[in-house]
């Protein structure tokens, strides 16, 4: 693993276009409250109002400040698309590389269940549990993680597979290091690169997969998100609001996964080295 | 042919959904005939109808009975009733599953067939300024939610140009038919069509892009150029036709996914699909639907992996061998 995944990204023109999306994003995100000019929960008489200098981007049907809910709703989609995203990553390291280190039986039994788990669309397994269960936002990164880690941990293995073969693991291991010794200290320190991209993507998926739980209107109703949002707005589709309501809503929501697919798309030479010098050539 | 490590993984994901759809209704708290059978059963309960329905999911008896009750009746071809549409689920989703097949097959063809043409035309011209715009287009393109797209066109051809309907499949009580009745639909048809189509472009294309960069490193093709070949002939007989396979998988998981991958789509124009079924049966707590669609997926699912894996060595000799 020789390619400097931050000079991939960064020689990317596209890469870098994505990475200042995305921190745009986060710093909305965390900045919150001091950026928002009322709390997006606090109804008013006021309802759907146009723009002015006093809301911004008008308000909704039960007279909530959309700009302010706007900003709100970045946190919800960055939260589960991060929780999502680290957990499912860590589940597919560990699972990822134990199998490549033990092998035999473990192995298989973990490969099966992934090769299972990857024919499955994960939406349809979602709404299933969501028509009994409503999540709560935790619950909901709980069970996308949970249906998520299986494509990064075949690629983990694979990964991990090749790596165990070189000198220096056998070194390590003719010294006598156990099983998690060599993971922690020689295979997984390898793996990073492959690692982000995997993160990358997890992150992407689960942001629209909540946006598109939300949408259906089967998710914690009481916590603000884009999708439902998107939702509430569409119902009033014959009025002028979409021009305030929906687009902004929506263009804020593809910002974010457009900017994670163009540093996912840079990063990508990682697992796929033939694919280097595409944008160059 | 069938390989054997497919095969196991199939079983296994049809185990698993099985297990899910038998499990949670039970695992609820409170009686489980009326989370298997959602709140409009209650009004049609009666004691006899009850005691037949304890009796048919065996539900007074150990946990692998009922198991073992749930896995015959699903292969005797009963689905269960919806309380909610007073029919058979059965029968429900047959009705509805004739529109998402339209819908999403016709998206599907225009969707790959595009995404092929432009990718090879992309990955030919590697580096170029217009390679660059369409992969910077397409990618962004991607990053739309496909029911982001949908409520644009709504809105822009639909509420504000009037130029198409709003919703459903077709004129309700229209009396339409013959050549009426087929342009009427093929009008309703044109927006959501538009919407899936151009939501997933982008995969299809980035695919064959892809690929086509790592085939055009061939030494074939240096081969075929220095024979003098024309440059159609390079771009779609050689490079193009071996960047395809991996394009045919995903086309093939698509099919697959025929039903939840419109969901969306058929929410935003409610189009009287199966997805549109399922939105509905969610509001209404139907679980019988759900558990049916649920159960139509993983069979769509498991058939198209089935049909993708046939199809491989027709487009790839090599890989036949390799069983």
């Amino acid at each position: 693993m020789h390619i400097d995944l931050k000079k991939e990204i960064k020689e990317s023109g596209p890469g870098r276009t994505g990475l200042i999306i995305l921190l745009l994003m986060i710093a909305v995100a965390l900045l919150a409250p001091v950026i928002a000019p009322y709390n997006p929960y606090q109804q008013s008489t006021a309802s759907l109002l146009p723009p002015s200098w006093n809301h911004w981007l008008g308000t909704n049907h039960v007279g909530q400040d959309i700009w302010s809910r706007l900003v709100f709703g970045a946190r919800t989609s960055l939260l589960v698309g991060f929780g999502v995203g680290i957990l499912s990553t860590l589940l597919g390291t560990i699972f990822g590389v134990s199998a490549a280190l033990l092998g035999g039986l473990y192995e298989k039994v973990v490969m099966r269940i992934v090769d299972a788990f990857i024919v499955i669309p994960m939406i349809i397994i979602v709404i299933l549990i969501s028509a009994y269960i409503r999540p709560s936002i935790l619950t909901l990164i709980l069970l996308l993680s949970l249906l998520s880690w299986q494509g990064g941990a075949r690629i983990v293995r694979a990964q991990a597979l090749s790596l165990k073969e070189r000198g220096h693991v056998a070194a390590a291991r003719s010294f006598g290091a156990h099983h998690f010794y060599i993971a922690w200290r020689h295979i997984v320190p390898d793996l990073g690169p492959i690692l982000l991209v995997d993160f990358i993507y997890s992150v992407r998926r689960a942001v629209f997969m909540e946006a598109g739980l939300a949408f259906l209107g089967i998710t914690d109703p009481t916590v603000v998100s884009w999708g439902m949002m998107m939702r509430d707005a569409l119902s009033f589709s014959y009025l002028d609001v979409w021009q305030w309501w929906l687009v902004p809503t929506g263009v804020a929501l593809s910002l974010i996964i457009i900017g994670l697919t163009f540093v996912g798309h840079a990063a990508e030479p990682v697992i796929e080295p033939r694919l280097r010098g595409a944008e160059v050539a | 042919m069938f390989s054997k490590r497919n095969l196991v993984a199939y079983t296994i994901a049809f185990l698993f959904i099985l297990v899910l759809n038998f499990a949670l209704p039970r695992m609820m708290p409170g009686d489980p005939l009326m989370a298997i059978y959602g709140d409009e059963a209650l009004i049609a309960m009666t004691p006899e109808l009850k005691a037949q329905l304890v009796e048919r999911f065996a539900l007074d008896k150990p946990l692998w009975q009922q198991f073992g009750a749930y896995f015959l009746t699903l292969f005797q071809g009963k689905l269960g009733y919806s309380y909610y549409y007073n029919a058979p689920v059965l029968s429900v989703i047959l009705g509805r599953l004739p529109w998402t097949l339209l819908l999403v097959g016709t998206s599907l063809v225009f969707s790959t067939m595009l995404g092929i043409i432009l990718g090879i035309e992309s990955g030919w011209r590697r580096g170029s300024r217009t390679d660059r715009a369409m992969l910077a287009g397409l990618m962004s393109l991607n990053g739309f939610p496909d029911f982001f797209l949908g409520m644009l066109l709504l809105i822009a051809f639909g509420v504000t140009l009037g130029i198409f309907p709003l919703a459903g499949a077709l004129t309700p009580y229209s009396g339409l038919s013959g050549l009426a009745l087929v342009l009427d639909i093929l009008r309703h048809l044109f927006l959501p069509v538009a919407a899936l189509t151009l939501a997933h472009l982008a995969n299809g294309y980035l695919l064959t892009r892809n690929t086509m960069i790592t085939v055009l490193k061939e030494p074939y093709m240096l081969t075929a150029k220095a024979k003098g070949l024309s440059q159609r002939v390079l771009k779609y007989r050689h490079a193009g036709r071996n960047s395809m396979l991996p394009v045919v998988t995903q086309t093939g998981i698509w099919m697959g996914r025929v039903v939840t991958g419109a969901l969306f789509v058929e929410l935003v124009f409610a189009y009287p699909g199966v997805g549109y079924l399922t939105y509905e049966a969610l509001l209404a707590r139907d679980y019988p639907i759900i558990q049916g669609v649920f159960l139509l997926v993983a069979i769509s699912v498991l058939v198209a992996n089935f049909l993708i894996d046939l199809s491989y060595p027709k487009l790839d000799p090599r890989v036949s061998y390799a069983y």
